[in-house]
């Protein structure tokens, strides 16, 4: 379990997403395009940040635990193979949260500082 | 199988047009590549072995999210090997990709259309430079001159994961799929006195994965194909009609690191000629490889990336010494086997610019074209080079 989470990234979602709580591996599932649905059954629409981005690589390291290199050569051999729908790749978290509003069924990451007024908040789970 | 293809093509490209799109249903990415190669004492790259510019590698894909169970994705890609093989663009995939089943521990998708095949470590990213570990791949496993056969054809995959708390992470895939043989891929594998038609008959390919647990590096997998070829001569053939049969046997494994990558793969292959010298004429043998790599990243940008490998054509003739005796002397011994040593380097200026180099040691030639009949004139050496260099663009 983390004690005082100040660097670490919040998960957030759709405001229509009812899911309040992920566990470590269901949120890797979801980020390694593993699981697709949301328990309702709804299609899950993953945003990103560039990879070089300090909030991704937190999150990454942090809440995925999985290095983000790992997580690149993934989604890459993902994109170019056709096997799955890739995640949408954002430049900053303003339009990360924007995105996030706006799509049904979108699951995003941010710093703590961020605003999250009409976002589903995901917790993560303690170990 | 093959009328699927026009069939899928119809179906995907008019739900495509009536459907409104929206970017999060929408994606398109592709790729830029462009390099320069030489392998001086043979015919590899070229004839007659001089600085190539023939490493080009472009590609051009899109996904869309019919609806919640029905996914379109494509691909076209143009590439440019010298030698290695038959330059030009191709449908790589294109295909409905159907979520068929979904729960919390288990996903099951089925793809139609054109299909890549997912068999080994890099079967469906061999031409995607940003997601291979070097530019020229061990060739025991990822033989050039077999590119079109090996990469996919009109079928069906089928892909079945399964999450467990307990047991880690299970990837199941089953394909069969046909592709068309070009001219220039039968010439690549028979050489110039074959008339006739090769003709893809059948390709079954099978493999799983497994990773121990959510949270391991390490990854294992298995995979087999078998693969039919029926041949038909032409006028004035070298060749009578006859069948070739490929049969694979594969493990591999994959760990990640944070700093040290570490991956490998071995496998045995029957390569079987019926009739096809002759009437009642029979090769039937076992090839074997085997390579391991590792990459060290030393910085978020630069990593360095060492392998080896060894290749026998013939598991039971590994020197050459039958291979030679029974050609009368005409194929030299290194024709039986091709081993090689690599170091590369890789730079990421940006996120999605990368230039790779490397160079190859090589001993041998058995995985040196034509196939069937080799080029002991132009591949004189038994110890060669190849060196090449890359610039990779993605997005």
């Amino acid at each position: 379990m983390y004690v005082g989470r100040v660097d670490a990234a919040v998960i957030i979602s759709h405001s229509s997403i009812e899911t309040k709580q992920l566990s470590t591996s269901q949120l890797r599932r979801i980020y390694t395009m593993r699981q697709t649905t949301w328990a309702n059954g709804q299609a899950i629409v993953v945003y990103t940040l560039p990879s070089s981005h300090p909030v991704h690589q937190e999150f990454t390291k942090k809440e995925l635990k999985i290095f983000p290199y790992q997580l690149d050569k993934m989604w890459i051999k993902l994109t170019f193979s056709g096997l799955a729908k890739p995640p949408i790749k954002v430049n900053t978290m303003e339009e990360l949260i924007d995105a996030v509003k706006s799509t049904p069924g979108a699951i995003g990451y941010v710093n703590q500082n961020a605003s999250l007024d009409g976002l589903n908040v995901i917790a993560m789970e303690a170990k | 199988m093959k009328k699927l293809f026009p069939t899928i093509s119809i179906l995907a490209l008019s739900l495509f047009s009536t459907v409104v799109s929206a970017s999060e249903k929408l994606q398109w990415h592709g790729f830029i590549a462009q390099g320069l190669i030489q392998a001086k004492d043979t015919n590899y790259i070229n004839d007659d072995g001089d600085v190539s510019t023939e490493l080009t590698e472009v590609g051009l894909n899109l996904s869309y999210q019919i609806n919640q169970q029905l996914r379109f994705a494509a691909q076209a890609v143009y590439i440019n090997g010298g030698n290695r093989y038959n330059e030009g663009g191709r449908v790589d995939y294109f295909m409905l990709d159907w979520h068929a089943y979904s729960d919390e521990n288990d996903n099951t998708h089925i793809y139609v259309g054109r299909i890549k095949n997912y068999t080994y470590l890099y079967s469906s990213v061999r031409d995607v430079p940003m997601a291979r570990p070097s530019i020229i791949l061990p060739q025991g496993m990822y033989f050039d001159a077999t590119r079109d056969l090996s990469v996919g054809g009109d079928g069906v995959y089928i892909n079945h994961k399964h999450d467990s708390e307990n047991y880690g992470h299970f990837d199941f895939n089953i394909s069969s799929s046909q592709s068309e043989i070009s001219d220039k891929q039968k010439q690549i594998m028979l050489g110039d006195f074959a008339t006739g038609d090769l003709d893809h008959k059948l390709d079954v390919q099978s493999s799983v994965y497994w990773q121990p647990s959510d949270f391991s590096p390490w990854r294992f997998g298995l995979g087999a194909l078998t693969a039919e070829f029926d041949y038909e001569k032409g006028t004035g053939d070298a060749f009578s009609d006859g069948k070739l049969v490929l049969q694979r046997y594969t493990a591999n494994f994959n760990y990640e690191g944070e700093y040290w990558e570490f991956s490998g793969e071995v496998m045995q292959e029957r390569f079987r000629l019926e009739n096809l010298y002759f009437d009642g004429s029979l090769v039937d043998r076992f090839s074997q490889g085997i390579y391991g790599q590792a990459r060290y990243n030393f910085t978020d940008k630069l990593s360095v990336l060492g392998r080896a490998e060894r290749f026998y054509g013939n598991k039971d003739d590994r020197d050459g010494k039958t291979l030679e005796a029974s050609s009368g002397g005409l194929i030299p011994r290194y024709f039986a086997y091709q081993h090689t040593l690599t170091l590369g380097m890789s730079y990421d200026f940006q996120p999605n610019l990368r230039l790779q180099l490397e160079n190859h040691w090589i001993k041998g030639a058995a995985r040196l074209t034509p196939i069937i009949l080799p080029d002991p004139v132009t591949n004189n050496k038994e110890d060669w080079q190849v060196w090449a260099l890359q610039l990779m663009y993605w997005f």
